[in-house]
């Protein structure tokens, strides 16, 4: 077993087999640094394009949204106040066209239907179903 | 410079200063762990650059709790990460090809002993190669690496030990076959 393991410690006691240009350390700051500014010049073209639009898009999209939300609940309004004006004139002219001057005319021209003559017997069974016998009592007083 | 003073320079609105003294502590570690990942110097160093810029654009969220070091360490090995994920997409284990072009490669003047190491850390899948080279040549803590990796020093054992058994026998076969 330990001697399997030699192999990986063996390479351990090499060292490091990698190595790198002359200098690289030395200029590797400036070039990080380079290219964090470079990217930090390019970012400001993209940045406040949106951070400037977003409010305004924001506040567009409220309007919109309230004005929509108005605009429904007026239409609404609007269609149930005409519905109603609409059915009220309809009533009307139909009552008009219901009513004329010809059919006022032939209403009064047309001659009563005769009353039918109530004869005494009905007469009383009709005041004795309807009155009480103190109201008939004083009646027949009144007529004596 | 420590990382207290580096960060306290940082607070004080010195952030030019703060951020070269950064790179100063940190570009060498940081390079040889991402060298051992990507083999390539001119991958690495996109790599360490990459690792920078993002350390600069998140230096002002740097809360403080863990270690600047361990917060490097942990961008770093996701730049690498990052790399060879990408180099597998665009068509097959490129690491290995790297790894296969070490012997005519004018940064590497390993012997047959190191190129073996190296051809067999890059058969490893890339976590596991994180977790063994971080152990093996920077000799960190489990628990270190645990923070660097965000994951658990149990895992992290049984990960390095499948690793150096891995590495162990395929070194073993490249050498047998050569002598």
């Amino acid at each position: 077993m330990n001697e399997e393991k030699d192999i990986l410690e063996l390479a351990r006691q090499e060292g490091n087999a990698f190595r790198t240009p002359e200098g690289y350390f030395d200029s590797l700051e400036d070039r990080v640094m380079a290219r964090i500014a470079a990217e930090t010049a390019q970012t400001p073209s993209r940045r406040p394009v949106w951070s400037v639009l977003k409010p305004a898009l924001t506040l567009a999209a409220m309007f919109a949204l309230i004005f929509g939300m108005g605009y429904g609940v007026l239409s609404l309004t609007h269609t149930l106040g005409r519905d109603a004006n609409v059915a009220a004139t309809e009533y009307a002219s139909a009552e008009e066209e219901m009513i004329t001057p010809a059919s006022l005319i032939n209403y009064y021209q047309t001659e009563p239907a005769e009353e039918p003559e109530i004869d005494e017997e009905t007469l009383i069974n009709y005041l004795a179903s309807e009155l009480s016998f103190a109201d008939l009592a004083e009646i027949y007083a009144q007529a004596n | 410079m420590t990382d207290s003073e580096i960060l306290q320079l940082y607070r004080r609105g010195e952030r030019d200063k703060a951020f070269r003294a950064l790179v100063a502590s940190y570009r060498e570690r940081l390079y040889w762990h991402i060298r051992r990942m990507v083999l390539d110097h001119d991958d690495t160093d996109d790599c360490l650059q990459n690792t920078f810029v993002k350390a600069w654009q998140s230096l002002d969220r740097f809360r403080g709790d863990a270690q600047l070091f361990t917060w490097l360490y942990r961008i770093a090995t996701n730049e690498s990460l990052t790399f060879l994920s990408r180099q597998q997409t665009r068509g097959g284990h490129l690491e290995l090809e790297a790894a296969g072009r070490l012997s005519t490669d004018p940064w590497f003047d390993g012997d047959q002993l190191q190129l073996a190491l190296h051809r067999s850390i890059a058969k490893l899948p890339p976590k596991q190669k994180a977790v063994f080279n971080l152990r093996y040549f920077d000799e960190m803590p489990y628990e270190k690496i645990a923070q660097v990796l965000e994951t658990s020093e149990g895992s992290l054992k049984a990960s390095y030990h499948h690793a150096y058994e891995k590495v162990k026998t395929w070194m073993k076969e490249e050498m047998d076959a050569k002598y």
